[in-house]
């Protein structure tokens, strides 16, 4: 039994190893001289070390603003899609009113259009508003399409709390929203969390309407920042790519590891429910 | 909670409610219905991008497109896709959301290594595979001549079909986490005596996971599959960055066509045809899909 | 509803355009801003840090002299720039001045009324002082300017190593393609490859191989703007590069710009095919080789062709929808401003090349390590450079092409080279195709 066990383990952790390879990869480029790179065949383990990259990242380029930005950006979003999503699927869980279920299916809906054809009239809307070159109006692009999976994955975790609860406490005499507040939110704590994880990353992550909506560096996100910075048609870094490619993936792993188990746990409570 | 009339109470709650789904309205109108109706009213023009002005053609956008051959090829492209790196996220998600929900070594580490490919950018992700798949100085090329694999280095992204399989392969290996998660999640609610009940009947690890585990998957499945369908339909960032599209057209799905009407060709008008195009064929999907899920599950 | 957008009028203009006038002391003569403070926008792909801290340069003089005035230098990309500016275009809030973009996409907005006629800033640095003709890029149907060179490129320069090449016995720059190919595979060995030429889905592998078909005596248009590819030329172009394939490295079917330059500096090519970037990229990345690199101009079906230079003719205009035109003429007028001109030059040595025939004799502008190491290089690109063409204009005979930056934009050009060299399709039925697709898009 030990030796099927140990069996097992190994190969998970091979498994295991090998999805992960890029990530070691990565950082293993990350630290290389640019020298070494062109070194053919390629040093599994860098020969010398260097940060040099790190350092270059940090005081030659404008990617701390960048990052900072996708900050600004990522966490506003987060804030404002949650808070809207969680109002919004309580009302659809908990509330009849006429177009409820159609409203639900018209939210699926909205997942379908491809952003390429948004990008247009959202910029025109944006500029109307006087919002251009900001980073609300990424905020607000990225409404487009953090809010309809956030509406449904709130959803799917709201009809998983069980309806007594609520009950007991409106026979206790508390008002709805009252109850809402004390009884619904605690348990939903957990799907929120997870919601607002995936919608960090959603946001974290986005690359085209960056591309297309902002043009000025005081609000351009990391994902376009490096790669307008970085690749560019007169050389390519690679060193300092994967440099920023750590940096930039640092924070989401962050996050992660504190909050894995809320993801997991969070999923399951309600299980994902059409 | 069967209820034969309205009471006061009912109708005020039904207006909170209303209350309350409003910000959803307003957002959904202002920043989704808004674009879209723009979308299929462009998509009658025919249009210059840069300055958005152009003259009513009517549905002659729709004629010209349905009758290029570009249109059904691309589609073709996105189905093969879909299809390709969909089944791989959700057959290797199950597995390894399996695997990860048995008690192995360091397991939470190992949860983690296997959720962050989900976790990094698409730019990052694109980066990273370029630097593997390099032709002269990547890794990739280098651990399989040094096993024995192959002679020379392999062009994974400019020649077919090794780009399409490349593309799949990087999809599936940047959203399968997010199957994992579902499922894993799911895992651990299915209650343990299940297995007990299984297992005294007799069933052996292959007959629990068909006859209790799938069973208890399959809510989860169906709407993982629905989401990351629609996803990986309308894929864009990935394939973009990887290959351009690229060898030809090999690997230029609907959405890249967009981009390509409406910025390279300065066509806007032809583009918003695509893409409405484009929705009412994920829409007609998704409308047989949920059908047969619901009459399925006798909803 | 019409998504025009409306020009929004009603900022006072001053005599700017009085000052612009007085040429050489522009940068004395304050251009005075309306009371409020001016903030112009300028858009630039070129944005190597050097680059930019020249850019940074120029921008503090003028807004020295010119208080009230600030500019704002924004990034944009060779593969970015379209969606950004169409974006930009279509809602009017666009950049006051954008520079570096290949001739052939101003003349397409022009076209359609976005662009700023710059006649009065050519005059005002001094029309005499370009080289002869190197306006005649921008000049647009209606006689106006559409802008102005900000810079000269060679971008399908031959590089060559010499190390490499005394070793495998080859005695000269190769001419002709029969000698450049007998070069590579002498020079192709110890995993070292011949060529990076590109046969990706990009615009660099449309840019390169318009200059192959030229390099076989051939043309994409003819001087009516027709399409005119079905020709032995083509065939000839297509088999050239066809043959070229296993010289080159097995991912060279995806290279662009980036990927091709990094291949020769990084030593993995015996050849190389860019602009003057490489001397500096070779100085800063693998001193090793940096005097054994020399550069030629691309070779050619047979000598009796005249070599084809590749000049994307980097470029300066101001949108027609900017606030402040006046304003950013004096800017780009400014741009050209010795001191500052000269610090963007040497940012990119042999890159980016002087369209001023007064800066390219200023001493100042030799004064720099890399134009003393190679300076028969840097003639002869700047030379080269001087004498090139693009889609947009694709000999002295041919009026400037509206529609060549949608050409290229399409992928049309790089679609037929990947059809027939990595599929092997049969090239007349692709020539034929290719032909309608691109005919196609002039009607478009």
């Amino acid at each position: 039994m030990t030796i099927r066990k140990i069996a097992f383990n190994l190969f998970a952790w091979t498994i295991v190893l090998m999805v992960a390879f890029p990530l070691f990869w990565m950082l293993v480029t990350s630290v290389k001289p640019q020298s070494e790179l062109f070194r053919r065949p390629p040093t599994i383990m860098p020969e010398s070390w260097t940060f040099e990259h790190y350092w270059r990242l940090l005081s030659d380029t404008g990617f701390l603003r960048y990052f900072t930005n996708s900050v600004i950006l990522s966490s506003a979003t987060t804030l404002i899609v949650v808070a809207i999503a969680t109002l919004g699927a309580y009302s659809l869980v908990r509330y009849r009113y006429r177009g409820r279920e159609t409203l639900a299916f018209l939210v699926l809906f909205t997942y379908l259009l491809p952003s390429v054809v948004l990008i247009l009239p959202l910029y025109l809307l944006l500029v109307g508003l006087g919002l251009s070159n900001t980073i609300l109006s990424l905020v607000i692009a990225y409404t487009t399409f953090a809010l309809p999976y956030a509406l449904w994955l709130l959803r799917s975790f709201m009809a998983g709390i069980p309806e007594d609860l609520e009950s007991a406490a409106l026979v206790d005499g508390a008002s709805r929203l009252g109850a809402f507040w004390d009884i619904i939110l605690p348990q939903l704590l957990p799907g929120i969390i997870s919601t607002a994880l995936f919608t960090f990353i959603l946001s974290w992550n986005e690359y085209l309407y960056a591309l297309v909506l902002v043009n000025s560096d005081s609000a351009r996100p990391l994902t376009t920042g490096v790669m307008n910075m970085l690749i560019t048609s007169f050389n390519i870094e690679w060193s300092l790519l994967m440099a920023a490619s750590v940096m930039m993936s640092v924070p989401l792993i962050i996050a992660f590891a504190f909050l894995q188990s809320y993801l997991t746990s969070g999923f399951g409570a309600g299980g994902v429910k059409g | 909670m069967a209820h034969t009339k309205q009471t006061l109470l009912e109708r005020r709650y039904s207006l909170l409610g209303l209350l309350l789904i409003a910000p959803t309205v307003l957002v959904f109108c202002a920043v989704i219905v808004y674009p879209l109706i723009s979308a299929i009213y462009l998509s009658l023009f025919s249009i210059y991008t840069p300055t958005l002005d152009g003259e009513w053609v009517g549905l002659q956008n729709y004629a010209t497109l349905l009758a290029k051959g570009e249109f059904w090829y691309s589609l073709r492209t996105n189905l093969i896709w879909t299809v390709g790196t969909l089944s791989l996220q959700i057959v290797f998600g199950i597995g390894m959301a399996l695997v990860l929900h048995q008690n192995i070594w360091f397991r939470s580490l190992a949860r983690s290594l296997i959720l962050f490919p989900y976790f990094i950018s698409t730019v990052v992700a694109v980066l990273v595979w370029k630097w593997l798949f390099n032709d002269l100085y990547g890794i990739l090329n280098h651990l399989m001549m040094g096993a024995g694999l192959i002679e020379f280095p392999i062009d994974y992204l400019g020649s077919m079909p090794n780009a399409m399989v490349s593309v799949i392969l990087v999809g599936a290996w940047k959203y399968f986490p997010f199957v994992v998660i579902a499922v894993l999640a799911r895992l651990q609610t299915i209650p343990g005596q299940l297995y007990e009940a299984a297992r005294i009947d007799g069933a052996g690890p292959i007959a629990r996971f068909f006859d209790v585990t799938l069973p208890q998957l399959r809510e989860v499945l169906v709407v993982i599959v629905m989401l990351r369908a629609i996803w990986d339909f309308k894929e864009f960032d990935l394939i973009f960055l990887l290959t351009g599209g690229g060898p030809v057209t090999s690997t230029q799905t609907l959405p890249l066509l967009v981009y390509k009407e409406a910025f390279s060709l300065n066509q806007m008008g032809m583009a918003t045809a695509y893409a409405v195009i484009m929705m009412l064929i994920m829409l007609v999907f998704m409308v047989l899909y949920i059908r047969r899920t619901r009459t399925e599950d006798g909803l | 509803m019409t998504y025009s957008a409306k020009l929004r009028t009603g900022l006072t203009r001053r005599g700017a355009l009085g000052a612009l006038a007085a040429t050489s002391a522009l940068a004395a003569v304050p251009f005075r801003a309306s009371a409020q403070e001016t903030t112009l926008r300028w858009w630039s792909p070129q944005a190597a840090p050097q680059q930019v801290e020249a850019y940074e340069f120029q921008i503090a003089a003028f807004e020295a002299a010119n208080p009230g005035v600030r500019v704002v230098f924004e990034t944009t990309s060779d593969e970015g720039y379209a969606p950004q500016l169409a974006a930009a275009f279509s809602s009017g809030e666009v950049p006051d001045i954008v520079t570096h973009l290949p001739s052939f996409a101003i003349q397409s907005y022009y076209a359609n009324g976005l662009v700023e006629p710059f006649n009065d800033v050519i005059e005002a640095i001094g029309a005499d002082d370009f080289y002869p003709g190197a306006n005649d890029v921008f000049k647009a149907a209606d006689g106006n300017y559409v802008g102005t060179g900000i810079g000269n490129s060679a971008a399908n320069m031959m590089w060559l190593r010499t190390d490499l090449m005394a070793e495998a016995g080859v005695d000269k720059a190769p001419e002709t393609w029969d000698e450049l190919r007998a070069a590579c595979q002498a020079m192709q060995k110890n995993g070292i490859y011949g060529a990076p030429l590109p046969y990706g889905r990009n615009s660099m592998t449309s840019l390169i191989f318009i200059g192959v078909i030229h390099q076989a005596g051939g043309q994409v248009f003819d001087t009516d703007l027709n399409v005119a590819l079905d020709t032995q030329a083509t065939r000839d172009a297509l088999e050239f590069y066809t043959s070229m394939r296993e010289l080159c490295p097995p991912g060279a079917t995806n290279y662009s710009w980036g990927e091709a330059i990094t291949a020769f500096v990084s030593g993995a090519t015996a050849t190389g095919i860019y602009t003057g970037r490489v001397l500096g990229n070779v100085a800063a990345q693998n001193p090793g080789i940096a005097d054994s690199i020399t550069c030629a101009t691309y070779p050619r079906l047979s000598t009796d062709i005249a070599p084809w230079t590749f000049n994307d003719f980097p470029s300066v205009f101001i949108p027609a929808q900017s606030q402040n035109k006046d304003a950013a003429k004096a800017f780009a007028a400014h741009l050209f401003q010795p001191e500052g001109y000269i610090k963007q030059l040497h940012a990119a040595p042999g890159h980016v090349l002087p369209v001023l025939q007064s800066i390219n004799n200023n001493p100042q502008y030799q004064e720099n390590e890399i134009i003393q190491k190679y300076p028969d290089e840097v003639e002869l690109m700047a030379a080269s450079a001087a004498g090139g063409f693009n889609l947009g204009y694709e000999s002295t005979a041919h009026p400037s092409n509206e529609k060549a930056g949608e050409v290229v934009g399409s992928g049309a050009i790089a679609d037929m080279v990947q059809r027939v060299v990595l599929n092997g399709e049969n090239a007349d039925t692709v020539i034929g195709e290719t032909s309608a697709a691109i005919e196609a898009i002039m009607k478009g």
